[in-house]
């Protein structure tokens, strides 16, 4: 497994890098010492067998738990222990393992509410109402175009509780779009979604991967679609870095193997 | 005549003082999720505090206890009224919004109601304890020499404009950017929180504001009814307004409107002219509990959603620049396909 590098040029390509996280519930040692880094621009795969700690280091990175020790760096920068919202502001947006919309809200207003900057401000309201006028006129826009390229505008103005389970997924990472975000990390985008939508979602995010240079990091389970779009990815067991490497090189590797991919998923994924 | 509009009047008053109180929880949980179950002690402290701004110093040795009696002028007095009940949304919102989920939101707002009504029954040197406040200067009543019909025209025209006013206003935030963060929080905290977003400051902006709503209403009942005591704000109050809210239709303005008018006027109105029974003189009262209970339940049960549902907001798509050429183009193309399979 790679460590680290100390070596400064390197550290301006890292986007996120993860060190020697831990992360307990009661006597559960969810996290336990993970390592790892993610280079800017790249999608990165976060694999690993169900219980592994994948959704709880989405949760300390995106700051939704505090970590118990170790460090979270944004572009450089710890963000260990930050709030939510403070990472979210710093350009590092997560989505949830469980599709989670604004279901009383149109897809639209999903879209919309999503963007930063909206000029969401009591001030405002009160003084200057044309400020957020004016900026609705823009997202509208940008909301049209974003809903178009993931094929929802027909369903605009539908409320979002009413959308299918695939259709929750392409607009949760619509949504995801809006905030311009630098890091987007997506917790199992493509669980329970079919193989045809999975195609498309894959390249919805290599898309936007090589349009906006959003860094991307995926935790999955779908190892087709992680061989295809993560140029890196990393294995992660009992809460720590198992492998680094492309899918490639962690098929020939015994511990990975044993750990995750099992008999059955390696012939799943065809090798 | 002049008894059927002093009786008008008074409905009138009472309807859109309930109007107030109702849109104040609209802002709070119909917009914003929020759940306060003391409504009714932010009108208690509006009330309370304009009050005592207003009446001058209590007398010594006529048994009647109270802080302040500053004797201000009626505007800066219910300023101080609504300003106070912002303040007490404050400070439940810093024990209640920082960290609690809205069930926990919930259970420490019924606490600190019950708690102030306690504090404020027993506590006879804040407000006069179970006696409460009475003789409470009227708004403008040494403006001019006003006949007591006259008067009670001017008050009910005075809440209304207060009414429309307040209205105007929940009706902008609704619209505003700030509304629409206010009801994804609504929707789904942590996601707006993943999103960059203060979701505690947006939560005490609505807490704050929708406490002043109800500070504003209480403001205007002490000054109508020209007294207060406990016994006129019971935590059963504080239902009757979310049945209004809950009636009327969450989220919606006009629903919380026509639910007051219903709950407050129409209930209310209908039940006095049942016949007293001497030996139960609670029944009139009791049996409107009940009615609105019903009400709530009906309204739960067949028309979740209120009467006047929340109404779906749709944006103007006028296009800027290009944009309605690319919309055709990608049309055509049938890409518009993919978001229906
Ligand atoms: N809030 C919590 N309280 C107690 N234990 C927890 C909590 N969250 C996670 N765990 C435990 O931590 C471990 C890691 O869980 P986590 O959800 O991070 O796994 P995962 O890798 O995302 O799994 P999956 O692939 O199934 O989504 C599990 O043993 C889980 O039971
Ligand atoms: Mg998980």
């Amino acid at each position: 497994m790679t460590m680290i590098s100390k070596d400064p040029s390197a550290v301006a390509k890292v986007a996120l890098e993860v060190d020697s996280l831990k992360k307990s519930f009661g006597g559960v040692a969810a996290v336990d010492g993970a390592s790892f880094s993610v280079e800017k621009g790249t999608i990165t795969g976060l694999i690993g067998p169900n219980g592994a700690g994948k959704s709880t280091m989405v949760n300390l990175i995106s700051g939704a738990l505090s970590p118990d020790s170790g460090h979270i760096r944004l572009d450089g920068q710890e963000i260990g222990g930050l709030e939510p919202h403070e990472i979210g502001a710093r350009g590092l947006i997560r989505t949830f393992q469980i599709s989670r919309e604004y279901p009383d809200m149109t897809v639209m207003e999903n879209l919309i509410v999503s963007a930063s900057n909206q000029g969401e401000k009591l001030f405002n309201v009160c003084f200057r109402p044309s400020v957020g006028k004016k900026r609705d006129r823009e997202l509208v826009e940008r909301a049209l175009h974003t809903l178009i390229t993931f094929g929802l505008y027909p369903l605009r103005n539908e409320y979002a509780r009413n959308l299918s389970g695939g259709q929750k997924r392409l607009l949760e990472l619509s949504r995801a779009v809006m905030a311009d975000p630098k890091v987007l990390l997506l917790d199992e985008p493509m669980a329970g979604v079919n193989p045809a939508l999975i195609e498309k979602l894959g390249e919805h995010i290599v898309e936007l991967n090589k349009d906006l240079g959003t860094t991307f990091v995926l935790v999955e389970h779908n190892l087709e679609i992680v061989e295809k779009i993560c140029s890196k990815v990393i294995v992660v067991a009992l809460g720590t870095t198992l492998a680094v490497g492309t899918m490639a090189e962690l098929r020939k590797n015994k511990a990975v193997v044993e750990a995750y991919l099992g008999g059955d998923v390696r012939e799943r994924v065809g090798s | 005549m002049d008894i059927i509009l002093g009786y008008v009047t008074t409905i009138l008053v009472f309807f859109f003082t309930y109007n107030i109180f109702t849109l104040g929880l609209n802002i709070q949980f119909g917009y914003t999720g929020i759940l306060n179950f003391t409504v009714i002690t932010f009108m208690a402290i509006g009330g309370y505090v304009a009050g005592v701004l207003a009446m001058p110093k209590a007398a010594a040795g006529s048994g009647i206890y109270y802080i302040l009696g500053l004797n201000l002028p009626w505007p800066i007095a219910a300023l101080g009224g609504v300003l106070a009940a912002g303040l007490l949304g404050y400070l439940i919102g810093q024990i209640a919004l920082k960290r609690l989920r809205s069930d926990y939101l919930a259970i420490v707002t019924l606490a600190t109601g019950t708690l102030l009504y306690g504090l404020i029954g027993n506590g006879t040197s804040i407000f006069d304890g179970w006696q409460g406040l009475f003789n409470v200067p009227q708004p403008f009543a040494g403006f001019r020499t006003w006949t007591p019909l006259g008067y009670s025209i001017f008050f009910t025209i005075m809440t209304g404009v207060l009414f429309v006013l307040l209205w105007l206003f929940a009706n902008r935030i609704y619209k505003s950017p700030l509304g629409r963060v206010m009801r994804a929080v609504r929707d789904d905290q942590d996601v707006v929180e993943a999103f960059g977003k203060n979701t505690f400051k947006v939560r005490m902006t609505a807490m704050v504001i929708g406490s002043m709503y109800v500070g504003v209403g209480g403001v205007l009942t002490i000054a109508y009814i020209t007294a207060l005591s406990p016994a006129g704000w019971t935590t059963g109050e504080t239902f009757v307004v979310w049945a209004a809210l809950l009636v009327g239709g969450r989220g919606n303005n006009f629903g919380a409107i026509v639910g007051s008018f219903l709950v407050a006027v129409v209930f209310n109105e209908a039940t006095r002219y049942l016949p007293q029974i001497p030996a139960h003189p609670n029944l009139i009262p009791d049996i409107r509990y009940v009615l609105i209970g019903l009400a709530v339940i009906l309204s739960v049960y067949f028309r979740p959603q209120g009467m006047f549902p929340e109404k779906k907001n749709t944006f103007l798509e006028v296009p800027l620049g290009d944009s309605s050429k690319a919309i055709e183009e990608h049309l055509a193309g049938g890409l518009s396909k993919v978001g229906e399979q």
